[in-house]
Order: C-alpha cells, then sequence, then structure tokens
C-alpha cells in the first residue's frame, strides 16, 4: 500500500499516539461517573476523541482520492542553532548573568542567518544588549542577576 | 442612547486620568493611560511594518511587562499593539509587494500596483483613512453592542455556556484555512495541554510528570511564544533568498477628489463586512480584509482594474481589518469566549490581572472595560496622525535585515518568557514549543485552534463538569435547554456545510486567492 499523503497521515499518527499517551496517564486518575466526574474524566473523553480523529485523518490520507503531498524538508541545523541557544540562555542565566547569556543568544543564534557575519552581529548584540538593560533593568526595574557569579550583583 | 453616552463618559474620564509616576526620581502626573496606548500604537505599527514578526507572538513577548502596570494601562497597550499592527501591516504591503501582516495579504495586490504607478503616497493615505473609519465604525459597535450581549451572558447557565464554547470552537476552525478535521484535532490537544496542572475540583495535580513548574499549568506566554514565534523564525532562515528593499521617495501623499469618490463606497462596505467577520469565532482581521476584497471586486463595474492599482481594492480591505481588530474585542469582553488567538492571548493578560473575562468585567470592572474601548478611539486617532507623517521612518525600518530582527525577537522573547514567574523554566519551555510548533507547521496542522483549546480547555472543563452535575448525569441536558440546543444546531450546522463537497471545493478556492 502506497501512502498519498504522507503529511496528514504522519499528522494523524501524531494525534493518536498523543491520544494515547495522554489517556493512559488519565487513567491514573478517578474516573468517576457523568455525575460525579473524577479528574480523569474529561481528559480521557477528549484523549479518545483526539486519537479517533487522528486515525481518521491517517485513513483518509490513504485513500485514492488523498492529494499527493509530501512533508516539507526539516531543517534540523537551522532549528537547533534557533532554539540551541534559547536553552543554552535558560541553563546560563542564573551562572553567567543576563549581559554574558544575551552575548551568547544572540552570538550564537545568529548563526543561523545564511547572510551571517561576526561584525553586524556583534553591533547587533551591543545595541540589543544596552536596549534591554535601558527598558527591562533601569526602566522596568525587573529583576535580572547582570553579571557572573563570581563578581557580586 | 444616553447610557451609551454615559458610558463612554466613564471609559474617556478613565484614560484621561492623571497619575503619578516616579519617573528619574521625580514623581509626575501624567496621563498614564494615553501614554501606554501611544507605545502600544507604536510598537504595533513597527511590528506590523516588519514582516516576519506579528501581533501574537508581540503581545505574548510584552505580556509580562504589563505585570508592572495596572491592569487597564496594561490592555490598553496590548489592544493597541493589535489594531496598530493592522496600520503598519499596509505600508510594507504597499511599498515592499510583502504583507507586513497576514491581514494585508490582499492589498499587495493592487497597493503594490498603486505604488509602482507612481501612487504609493495616495494608497497609504487611503489605508490609513480607511483604517480609521473602520476602526471607529468598529468601536461604536463594540461599545453599542456590549451592555446587550453582556446582559444576555449573564442568563446563561453552565449548559448554555459549554455550547457557546462548542460554537466559539467550532466556528474558529470552519472558517480558518487548512484541513477542518485537523484543526479539530488541534483543538482537541490544545485542551489537554489545557489540563496540565492542578484540578481546580479535586485539587488533584495532572501531567505534571513530577516538574513542579507545571503545577501551575504551562504557561501561556511560553507557547504562544514557541508555537507562533520561535517555529516561524526557524522556518524564516531555513529560506535563503534576500529580501528586497524599498527606497522610492513617497511623494504626493493626497488623494484626488476622483480617488474620494472611489473610496467612500468601499469603506463604508469594509467597515460593516469586517465588524461582521472581526465578531464571528475565527474570523478576525485576516479573514474580514480577503472577504472584503473578494466582495468589491464582485460587485464592481470594472472588475478587471483590480490587480491593476485599483484604489477600491486597497480601501476595502484596509478598513476591514481595522475594524474586525475592534469587533473581535466583542465575544471576548462580553461572553469572556475569545475569537481568535490573539484574543486568547488577551485572556492571559486578563487572568493575570486577575479579572476572568465575561459579562461581569462591565458591571464589576466598568472603568476598565469602557476605558479600553475609549481608548481605542484615541488609539485610532493616533495612529492616522502617527502613520501619514512618519511614513518615511517606517519605511527606513524595512531596511533592517531579517539576520539583525530575529535575534531581537529571540532577546525579547528570552526576556519577557523569563519575567512571567522569574523562573528559567519558562524560557526552556518556550524552546520546546518552538520545537512542537515546528513539527506542526511541517505536518500542517495550525497553531491558533491549539491556543483556543489551551485556553478555553480549562473552563470547558469546569461547565462540562457542572452541566451533568446539574443533570445528575443526564447527557440531555445540552439538548432539552433551547439557548444549548439552538448553539450546538449551529454549531453541527456549520460542520455540515463545509463538508458539504459542493462548499468544501468553493472554500478552497477562496483560500487560494
Amino acid at each position: 500500500m502506497r501512502i498519498k499523503n504522507k503529511r496528514d497521515f504522519l499528522a494523524g499518527l501524531m494525534f493518536t499516539a498523543t491520544g494515547i499517551v495522554f489517556a493512559l496517564i488519565g487513567t491514573q486518575y478517578k474516573f468517576g461517573s457523568a455525575a460525579q466526574m473524577g479528574a480523569g474524566y474529561f481528559p480521557i473523553v477528549v484523549s479518545v476523541v483526539m486519537s479517533l480523529l487522528g486515525i481518521v485523518i491517517s485513513l483518509q490520507a490513504l485513500t485514492p482520492k488523498a492529494e499527493e503531498e509530501q512533508v516539507p524538508a526539516f531543517y534540523w541545523k537551522k532549528l537547533f542553532l534557533v532554539l540551541g541557544p534559547i536553552v543554552l540562555y535558560s541553563v546560563v542565566l542564573r551562572w553567567l548573568g543576563l549581559i554574558l547569556s544575551l552575548l551568547l543568544l544572540i552570538g550564537l543564534s545568529s548563526t543561523a542567518s545564511h547572510e551571517f557575519g561576526w561584525k553586524g552581529t556583534l553591533v547587533n548584540a551591543a545595541i540589543l544588549i544596552v536596549f534591554c538593560l535601558a527598558v527591562f533593568v533601569w526602566i522596568l526595574n525587573i529583576y535580572l542577576p547582570l553579571w557572573p557569579w563570581f563578581i557580586d550583583n | 442612547m444616553e447610557n451609551l453616552l454615559a458610558n463612554l463618559g466613564i471609559g474617556f474620564g478613565a484614560i484621561f486620568s492623571l497619575d503619578p509616576v516616579k519617573l528619574f526620581g521625580y514623581t509626575m502626573m501624567l496621563p498614564v493611560n494615553i501614554v501606554f496606548a501611544f507605545i502600544g500604537a507604536v510598537i504595533g505599527t513597527l511590528i506590523g511594518v516588519l514582516p516576519g514578526i506579528g501581533p501574537l507572538a508581540t503581545i505574548a513577548m510584552l505580556l509580562p511587562v504589563t505585570f508592572a502596570l495596572k491592569p487597564l494601562a496594561g490592555l490598553i497597550m496590548l489592544a493597541g499593539i493589535y489594531y496598530g499592527a493592522m496600520y503598519g501591516g499596509s505600508t510594507t504591503s504597499i511599498l515592499v509587494n510583502l504583507p507586513g501582516e497576514v491581514s494585508s495579504v490582499v492589498t499587495c495586490l493592487d497597493g503594490y500596483q498603486m505604488a509602482r504607478r507612481g501612487r504609493a503616497g495616495v494608497a497609504l493615505t487611503t489605508s490609513a483613512l480607511g483604517s480609521f473609519v473602520g476602526g471607529c465604525f468598529g468601536t461604536l459597535l463594540l461599545a453599542a453592542f456590549a451592555v446587550p450581549l453582556a446582559d444576555m451572558a449573564l442568563q446563561f447557565y453552565p449548559p448554555e455556556y459549554f455550547s457557546l464554547m462548542v460554537l466559539g470552537l467550532i466556528g474558529a476552525v470552519v472558517l480558518a484555512s487548512g484541513s477542518l478535521i485537523k484543526a479539530i484535532a488541534m483543538i482537541c490537544l490544545g485542551l489537554l495541554m489545557g489540563m496540565v496542572g492542578t484540578d481546580v475540583n479535586t485539587g488533584i495535580t495532572r501531567y505534571t510528570m513530577g516538574i513542579p513548574q507545571l503545577v501551575d499549568g504551562i504557561g501561556l506566554v511560553s507557547m504562544a511564544m514557541g508555537v507562533f514565534g520561535f517555529s516561524e523564525i526557524i522556518s524564516n532562515v531555513e529560506k535563503s533568498e534576500k529580501r528586497e528593499t524599498f527606497t522610492n521617495r513617497i511623494t504626493n501623499l493626497f488623494p484626488t477628489k476622483e480617488d474620494f469618490k472611489r473610496m467612500a463606497m468601499p469603506v463604508l462596505r469594509g467597515s460593516v463586512m469586517g465588524s461582521l467577520f472581526g465578531f464571528l469565532p475565527g474570523g478576525g482581521a485576516p479573514l474580514a480584509s480577503f472577504a472584503s476584497y473578494a466582495l468589491e471586486k464582485k460587485i464592481s463595474k470594472t472588475p478587471e482594474a483590480f490587480g491593476k492599482g485599483a484604489i477600491e481594492g486597497v480601501a476595502a480591505p484596509e478598513t476591514a481589518n481595522n475594524a474586525a481588530s475592534q469587533t473581535a474585542f466583542i465575544p471576548l469582553l462580553t461572553l469572556g469566549i475569545p475569537p481568535n488567538a490573539v484574543m486568547a492571548i488577551m485572556v492571559g493578560a486578563m487572568m493575570i490581572h486577575n479579572i476572568q473575562p465575561g459579562p461581569e468585567v462591565m458591571t464589576v470592572n466598568p472603568t476598565l472595560f469602557w476605558g479600553v474601548i475609549a481608548s481605542m478611539w484615541v488609539g485610532n486617532l493616533m495612529l492616522v496622525i502617527l502613520n501619514l507623517p512618519l511614513i518615511g521612518v517606517w519605511v527606513s525600518l524595512l531596511r533592517v535585515p531579517y539576520r539583525f530582527l530575529y535575534p531581537a525577537i529571540l532577546t525579547f522573547c528570552c526576556i519577557g518568557a523569563f519575567t512571567v514567574n522569574n523562573d528559567t523554566f519558562d524560557v526552556l519551555t518556550a524552546a520546546i514549543f518552538g520545537f512542537l510548533g515546528y513539527v506542526f507547521l511541517k505536518f500542517g496542522c495550525e497553531g491558533a485552534p491549539l491556543l483556543l483549546g489551551f485556553v478555553l480547555g480549562p473552563m470547558m472543563e469546569e461547565y462540562f463538569r457542572r452541566s451533568l452535575l446539574l443533570s445528575r448525569g443526564d447527557f440531555s441536558v445540552f439538548f432539552t435547554r433551547p439557548v444549548s440546543l439552538s448553539l450546538l444546531l449551529i454549531a453541527a450546522a456549520l460542520i455540515v456545510i463545509v463538508a458539504v463537497p459542493a462548499i468544501k471545493a468553493k472554500r478552497e478556492e477562496t483560500f487560494r486567492e
């Protein structure tokens, strides 16, 4: 059997699988009855509905009438270069402080662009860091450690 | 009518009031609300002009900032961003043939053609004037319909509320583009994500996987940033074409008498169409602009002129998207139901200030309610003044390359997400949702239904539970109460209509245009 609409087929699988996971976890909670619903009632009902919808989506993708569609390519490198620095930022913020963490975030994430250049990135980072300090720290008084842990903030 | 004027009086009184502000060590009396309406309008125009960042991600980004503000000032600013973006979006469409916002896609068709014929200034003025008329019209409707609708909603019992939410969610996906069944599945996923955290009825924590930060549920801000902000950035950087920058000088802003004559009726029709679509669940600004462009083309005596610089093709959609961005507040403020994803974020904004959106807002908090409405007029006026003389400034912003822009968006998101709870966990959550959003994008699943389901999830469960508690477990309670039944019937009718093959084909055709 050939899968005509690969995009929908995979989307359907995603919904079904997620639904099953949510329903299974939901069985840990009290189900109750319609009149006296436990914490598990509503989530399980919704999970089951979602799983069924997922099955329908996948089956529709197999029918001869389905539109021919491929899943567009995943650019894992770009994904990593954009999201990686965010994760890194969330890890190092407490230790390195705002200024260095932002420098890392902006410097590393900028490499995702095909027009990347170090000079422009550094200027951009400098402008952004000063702007953030001015707006968030000095005007809005949002509490953030500014410098690394070994410097007394 | 007299009531309306009295209410608006409250609103204008609230926004023009002076508050003491401590700035640089001095305490000054400032009209804080006006200042924030202005800030909102400027930010809105800015992100409207810049392609690649929309009002949704921006409002999510700035939501934490409103912690520091009074609720009225915060809401005024966020609302200003939303309708300000409608003004800004048209500028990019006209000058660069690239929509600054989704709602300005159709403006490219005729707006850019007008610009190529040396009439860029006229097109910009037309869209600004149209936007102003549309915005005022929408605000007027909001003011007029708020009281009766809220009165009606106060009569609702849990079954009616549950059915209303079903209708709202179904309507939202029927009118949106893309696959209907996938959108409904996305709503379910949103509902489930809304279940994460403490169950209000039983007090037990669900789906937290032992993570203490999830006890209060998944953060709306992180979710919206990830799904709408980060995933968009990844898909933008994976394309490697260069954006063209436009540098022509704009001269002659003034439309001729003939132009005025030609735009009058489209502006009027755009106001009505836009208001209608903004109010409908799932409608909102993008759909309003598409629909009113299609209408103008259909009833025009010279449909062949469309796409070649017809002023009607700029006036109508630009009026409609602004009218829609005002009337979208009607269901939110009166029924507590967000009709689109931006309004879902506004629910979050109200909740952090302990305001439960719904019919009670008006009676419990009249200065807030009427203040927001009054601020829309002031904001629209500011936008016209801001946009036309300062057009050069906005155009120069278009020359900022995307490689500088997206790290800036990431920076503001990371700081914004952190400040929600002063916890880096929210930044991490946003990154995870960025990944999920990217997967959804590749699988052709939309983020908006997910967000709507997420916001409505806990409320829906609560009303579902209470309805069945009242009926002692009898499901017929949703079908025996007339109002609830009619709401569900409308929802069912919507699905049937869209599923009918003939209409399905027509619908796909409309969205392709």
